[in-house]
């Protein structure tokens, strides 16, 4: 059972899905990519939500505050307002029966979220797909991305370098990127946004978190959820050489942090 | 968690054992203030209809700033996600592109319109569809013709594009776009296909969508309001195609017939998504006056629609937009 609805926080409304399943072996808290990557990776997220389900995972997914479903303006927001939704979240989350453990899931920058929120104690285990090494990284990438669409639309004369927009950005100025409204400050804030220095690979986190976690870095093959690809093509394809390792590893969760210890996951 | 909050609901269409997800933005009247929720009996609905394999929110969350903005006026507003897409289950296939060109999700469409219309007491609706998604509801319109009432447009394509660009192809359009040379060589390129399309006497390519056109022609000749809104294309003037390409706007023009209604603006300043601030505000206006032109509301709404007609003037003189008719 899937249930969409809205859930409060300050000033805005959450948009989340709830996969619900009976008895679940674990839940999920699945924290996607930032603003434009949340269209285009959008089907095939909602398809691995729909898999671990099948795979008796609960799954809770949901926008960013400003994005998407979300309510609020998306320039108003910080990074703060988006550790706040994870961890708003996790709480409901694991609330449902504290004994089932928590998995956050994190993609992109939806992983510097996930693992800032491990750090800091919440989810019994944590996965993370492509993070990058700060949220910048990340926003740069998107950045480049949307410059060389506007070659598609615009005569080269008039296509201004990506350089161009970062300086605009560091002066101060807005910025728009693909329908959103970068701000100087998400701009600045992007830099300190990044892995804890512990998260380095799965065994180095493993050991200082005396939790699971995985990391696991995401190519070409995994378009749209990473940059690439095909629109309207690769959303259809067959995903099950990344979901199935994956999920099966979420399963074995609640066996790791229960009994067999949790030294290196993997 | 709540289904509903100010303004908006959450709905499940669930008639003929296919549950669709969508959004539905609840019309504002000056009767109730700025409270939204009023009766949506006998009111046109905008349905918003993704576009290609995005979710109902668009690129840059468009569709919502304008659902939104459309119930503002006091049109209730829906933004539905076709079996497959977005929050709403169901297979795509593989070929999503072709699978949509060839009309596919006209069925369903037809089926969910029949019964938003019933659900909320409706007396039509008019269809929005952006790229693929105006594919969709050209043939939608001509699967309801009577609950259809009018469409939307943004830049709608008639052609059966390719999926997949071979490799060498998508590296020549590289080498063109980036560099001196490969512009002066694509120019030269553009030259040659114009004189080529010249000398096949402006006949209708052969990978136009065939089925699509016939659908129009059902559509638009019926005198059915359509807007059809373009963004600038690149190499490009005004409405006119790129030397070189077929004028399929032109052509379709013609093919609507004398009886049709079909207003064509073109949006200066925005790209193909419309999503930037220009774009957006740009379809916004020109949308709210054609509704109001074409689907005027009933008295308690009207002073809405005004106010919101007078501030949208404020931000209008910003835009640069050309009115062709």
């Amino acid at each position: 059972m899937e249930h969409a609805g809205y859930r409060k926080v300050p000033g805005a409304y959450l948009y989340t899905v709830l996969h619900e399943v009976p008895d679940p072996l674990a839940r999920v808290l699945l924290i996607g990519p930032f603003a434009s990557e949340r269209h285009n990776s959008y089907l095939p997220w909602v398809r691995w939500a729909r898999y671990l389900t099948s795979k008796r995972i609960e799954v809770l997914r949901y926008d960013y505050r400003g994005i998407g479903e979300s309510t609020g303006t998306f320039e108003d927001m910080t990074f703060t307002h988006w550790n706040e939704d994870v961890e708003l979240l996790a709480d409901w989350l694991k609330s449902r029966s504290p004994d089932v453990p928590l998995v956050l899931h994190g993609l992109e920058v939806g992983g510097l979220l996930a693992g800032s929120a491990f750090h800091n104690g919440i989810g019994r285990a944590l996965l993370l797909w492509s993070p990058p090494a700060t949220a910048n990284q990340a926003l740069r990438s998107t950045l480049l991305r949307w410059v060389g669409l506007e070659h598609l639309f615009k005569p080269s004369e008039d296509v201004k370098p990506a350089a161009e927009y970062i300086r605009q950005l560091e002066q101060g100025a807005f910025v728009e990127v693909e329908g959103y409204q970068w701000s100087s400050s998400l701009w600045r804030d992007s830099f300190g946004v990044k892995l804890p220095p512990s998260m380095i690979d799965d065994c180095t986190a493993a050991s200082a978190y005396d939790r699971p976690v995985r990391i696991v870095k995401l190519d070409k093959r995994a378009a749209p959820l990473v940059k690439g690809g095909f629109v309207g093509y690769d959303e259809a394809k067959d995903f099950s050489w990344l979901f199935a390792p994956n999920a099966e590893w979420i399963a074995a969760v609640p066996r790791r942090v229960q009994g067999e210890g949790d030294g290196p996951s993997d | 968690m709540d289904q509903a909050i100010e303004g908006r609901e959450l709905i499940t269409l669930a008639g003929q054992g296919v549950i669709v997800r969508g959004t539905f933005h609840r019309p504002r009247t000056s009767g109730s203030g700025s409270e939204p929720g009023a009766s949506t009996q006998n009111r046109i609905g905008i349905v918003f209809l993704n576009s290609l394999s995005l979710p109902r929110a668009a690129t840059g969350d468009s569709a919502v700033y304008w659902a939104e903005s459309f119930a503002d006026c006091g049109y209730p507003s829906f933004r539905l996600d076709l079996p497959g897409l977005g929050d709403t289950a169901g297979d795509i296939p593989l070929e999503l592109l072709n699978f949509i060109n060839a009309g596919g999700y006209a069925s369903i469409t037809s089926v969910k319109i029949d019964e938003l219309v019933e659900r909320f007491d409706l007396s039509g609706v008019v269809l929005a569809g952006h790229c693929a998604g105006a594919v969709s509801a050209i043939y939608a319109a001509a699967a309801c013709p009577g609950k259809c009432k009018g469409l939307v447009l943004l830049d709608p394509y008639f052609h059966v594009p390719q999926a997949i660009r071979p490799k060498v192809r998508q590296g020549l359009s590289d080498w063109a776009l980036k560099s001196r040379i490969g512009g002066a060589v694509s120019n030269i390129y553009d030259r040659v296909r114009d004189a080529l399309l010249i000398l096949r006497g402006n006949a209708l390519p052969r990978n136009a969508n065939f089925g699509l056109l016939s659908r129009w022609k059902e559509v638009a000749s019926t005198g059915l309001p359509i807007l059809f809104l373009k963004a600038p294309a690149r190499k490009a003037q005004g409405t006119k195609p790129r030397a070189g390409e077929f004028d399929y706007l032109r052509y379709v023009l013609g093919l609507a017939g004398r009886n049709s209604k079909v207003v064509v603006e073109l949006i200066e300043g925005t790209d193909h998504s419309f999503a930037n601030c220009l774009g957006r505000a740009a379809v916004r206006q020109h949308t709210e006056r054609w509704l109001t032109s074409y689907f005027p509301l009933v008295e308690e709404v009207a002073v809405t629609a005004l106010r919101s007609e007078a501030d949208n003037s404020k931000n209008y003189d910003q835009c640069h937009v050309d009115c062709l008719h």
